[in-house]
């Protein structure tokens, strides 16, 4: 029986940069600000799950030591709304300078892509002028989709996913202080379907765990709302054939009722369609289109639809495909 | 989904075949089949049967099933013969004075009488006027008006018989019916729902139905209770065959003037249709593509609140739409409502729930709210599932209360 009571995301969450697994560089560039007790304004971007909010509270916690909570302040883009909140919070936090060898506190802003235009230009002029008492961090997904002024007054650090190999680490690692059984295979699965995001490798193992038995492939598979890629493979098959309303239902399916989200469904679709018996130069044009889709998601596009598109092309390779037989 | 069999309208799959499948109005059915009777001991004194009723209830429906089961053929004529008393002449002229002399007997409908311009001494009308009183067989009008001036002389060699609009309880009853034949499980409330916007109107009830329930195997009171009223509905399926059928770019574009449609529900309506309408697949891609161009303008046009790319929305959504196909009708295909805006459409009420849950356990876990939601309550669900104990635990530790845990095991269903 397990006895946790909280998710490991938070309780295996690390404390210091020592703590931290991978991204080597990146600690190594960061104990380095520790050292000469000086954090310039930073942008931390990176897919979801890579440390990139770890990175910055560990940094915090290294420089300010145990009581660093008193020096930073964590806002998210997302939910404060409007610049007018995020700018009157900084004011105050920024007002005093802090007590200790730093003089500066650290304001550590989430999903700062997910601002307009606009509310950046805003949040430079709040950057410059409190800089002598506040550093940013700012933490992003997509670098590019912050402003040029705000990228060139800050150092970047691009956080990648995590080598399979770190990933399976940390898993056996957890499963021994958990005392969970988990088999090469459940590995294997865990690691398919999270990829080198970190978080959801977590949420994956704790669910498949919390059934008490042996964490096998099937065990994730099963548990974790059939996110299995034989799905998605029969949803391309599907559209292949021709049946592109069938097909259409599959993909809701799959984003509703197991809750797949785009992103991942795209990166299933992409490493399928090399491994399909089509012709080459469909795989390449298809190719063309998934690269299309991920990138008008990053824009704002809408996942099923954006999907649907490329489900309607799959339909057009099939029906091409046949015709060539013929 | 069963989108494979051709689409028949379920006012036609399920017209009755015998006036006992006819649901309603049962005192007028009764007068009918008395003057029908009548004809059997002779040409009665009223030669000419005057239904009539609001659209939507049976008139011809009933007309149809009695010829069925008194085995007769029905001559019949609609509006859009009537144009000249030649076309009248022609098709009942004749057979008035054929009487049953050979097979079948034989009945003369004029269906849908409204329709005949004109007066009383001219054109059409006054050549049904003729025909009534020359006949040797059975003569029905149908209208939905009776007391139209212009009807003045028809009323004074008929006989009367009026069709009221139906109950809720008949329409909800006929609803049943269609569901059971279809293997639909149906939520009675859901087909109340249907029933009592209808107004009375089975036919609408039934095209009503099918847009939501086709292909499905249960049909919830969730699933139609978003309804927008019909008239709205019309209106919609008006603009969309506007732009599916458009016979220019900019006539394609200016359906979405026409009424008073919100851009962001006509694109969820064009995008769930046009597989329906579009199945050539290079068509049906190149479709495709251009609403999912116009997904992409409404995208940006979100992110930056930049309304300068309304235009290529609508460019995309209608014109774009529009020209990448043949434009060829083949049939009758019925609309169907947007499945996207149906799901989507949870309450506001489980929405704040839904926002409120994601803040606190994103506040735990470092994540923004909508982040927290899609990315970790999935899993928490599945563990409360599973291993209810520890779920609950971890809820706490989340800082949820116990009507937010009830709320997330409900959601999940």
């Amino acid at each position: 029986m397990i006895l946790g009571y909280e998710l490991w995301t938070e309780k295996y969450r690390p404390h210091t940069l020592d703590e931290m697994i991978d991204q080597d560089e990146i600690v190594t560039r960061l104990k380095s600000f520790v050292k000469a007790k000086n954090v310039p304004h930073c942008i931390f971007a990176g897919p979801p799950g890579t440390g990139k909010t770890t990175a910055a509270l560990c940094l915090a916690h290294d420089l300010y030591g145990e009581n660093y909570r008193e020096y930073i302040m964590e806002l998210n883009a997302s939910d404060e709304r409007g610049i007018n909140v995020i700018r009157e919070t900084v004011k105050t936090f920024a007002r005093t300078k802090p007590i200790g060898e730093v003089s500066f506190k650290l304001l550590i802003l989430d999903e700062a892509d997910n601002m307009t235009d606009d509310a950046q230009q805003a949040l430079r002029r709040t950057m410059e002028r409190y800089s002598e008492t506040a550093r940013f961090i700012l933490i992003a997904n997509y670098s590019g989709k912050i402003i040029e002024p705000i990228q060139s007054r800050c150092a970047p650090f691009r956080f990648t996913y995590l080598p399979a190999e770190a990933v399976a680490n940390r898993i056996k690692y957890i499963c021994e202080r958990e005392k969970v059984e988990i088999t090469d295979d459940g590995i294997e699965a865990i690691i398919e379907l999270a990829g080198g995001d970190l978080r959801k490798t977590l949420n994956i193992l704790q669910t498949a765990a919390s059934t008490g038995k042996p964490v096998t492939a099937d065990l994730v598979y099963a548990v974790v709302g059939k996110a299995n890629p034989a799905e998605i493979r029969d949803m391309m098959l599907t559209a292949l054939n021709g049946d592109f309303i069938a097909a259409r239902n599959k993909l809701r399916e799959l984003t509703r009722k197991y809750g797949l989200a785009g992103t991942d469904i795209i990166r299933q679709l992409h490493g399928e369609v090399f491994r399909l018996n089509i012709p080459d130069n469909w795989k390449v044009k298809l190719a063309d289109v998934i690269g299309e889709v991920d990138y008008r998601l990053v824009r704002g596009a809408t996942e099923e639809i954006q999907l649907s598109a490329l489900l309607a092309k799959l339909v057009e390779a099939g029906y091409e495909m046949k015709k060539s037989l013929r | 989904m069963s989108s494979k069999s051709p689409p028949v309208p379920w006012t036609l799959k399920y017209k009755p075949k015998s006036l006992s499948e006819v649901i309603g109005n049962e005192e007028s059915k009764k007068k009918i089949i008395e003057w029908l009777r009548s004809w059997e001991k002779g040409v009665p004194e009223k030669k000419a049967l005057f239904i009539y009723g609001p659209p939507g209830i049976g008139k011809t429906a009933t007309v149809e099933a009695l010829a069925n089961d008194f085995n007769m053929e029905i001559i019949m004529t609609d509006a859009s013969t009537y144009r000249t008393e030649e076309t009248v002449r022609r098709l009942a002229g004749r057979a008035s004075q054929l009487g049953s002399l050979f097979g079948k007997k034989k009945l003369i409908v004029f269906d849908e009488i409204d329709g005949i311009t004109g007066t009383a001494d001219t054109g059409g009308l006054s050549e049904i006027i003729r025909v009534i009183e020359n006949t040797r067989i059975p003569v029905i009008l149908i209208a939905n008006d009776a007391w139209d001036p212009r009807f003045a002389s028809l009323r004074n060699i008929s006989l009367l018989v009026e069709f009221k609009r139906l109950s809720v309880t008949e329409v909800t009853k006929h609803l049943a019916r269609i569901c059971a034949k279809e293997g639909i499980i149906a939520e009675e409330k859901a087909l109340k729902f249907i029933a009592e916007r209808s107004s009375g109107d089975v036919r609408s009830a039934v095209l009503d139905l099918q847009a939501l329930a086709q292909g499905k195997d249960r049909l919830t009171y969730d699933d139609v209770s978003w309804l927008a009223a019909r008239d709205r509905k019309e209106e919609i399926f008006n603009v969309l065959r506007m732009i599916f059928y458009a016979k220019s770019a900019t006539s394609a574009k200016m359906a979405v003037n026409m009424a008073d449609v919100d851009i962001d529900m006509l694109l969820e309506w064009i995008y769930e249709n046009i597989p329906y309408h579009i199945k050539n697949p290079p068509e049906l891609a190149a479709a495709m593509d251009a609403i999912s161009k116009a997904d992409l303008y409404r995208g940006m046009l979100k992110e930056t609140g930049d309304y300068t790319f309304l235009r290529y929305i609508i460019d995309w959504m209608t014109a774009g739409v529009a020209f990448s196909w043949s434009r060829k009708a083949t049939g009758w295909v019925p609309f169907k409502f947007p499945e996207r805006v149906k799901t989507a459409s949870a309450t506001k009420e489980e929405r704040e729930m839904l926002e409120e849950i994601g803040r606190r356990i994103g506040k735990r876990c470092h994540l923004s709210s909508s982040r927290a939601i899609v990315e970790v309550l999935p899993y928490l669900t599945i563990i409360l599932h599973n291993n209810p104990k520890m779920g609950k635990r971890i809820a706490r530790w989340l800082n949820l209360t116990d009507e937010m845990i009830e709320f997330i095991m409900k959601r999940a269903g």
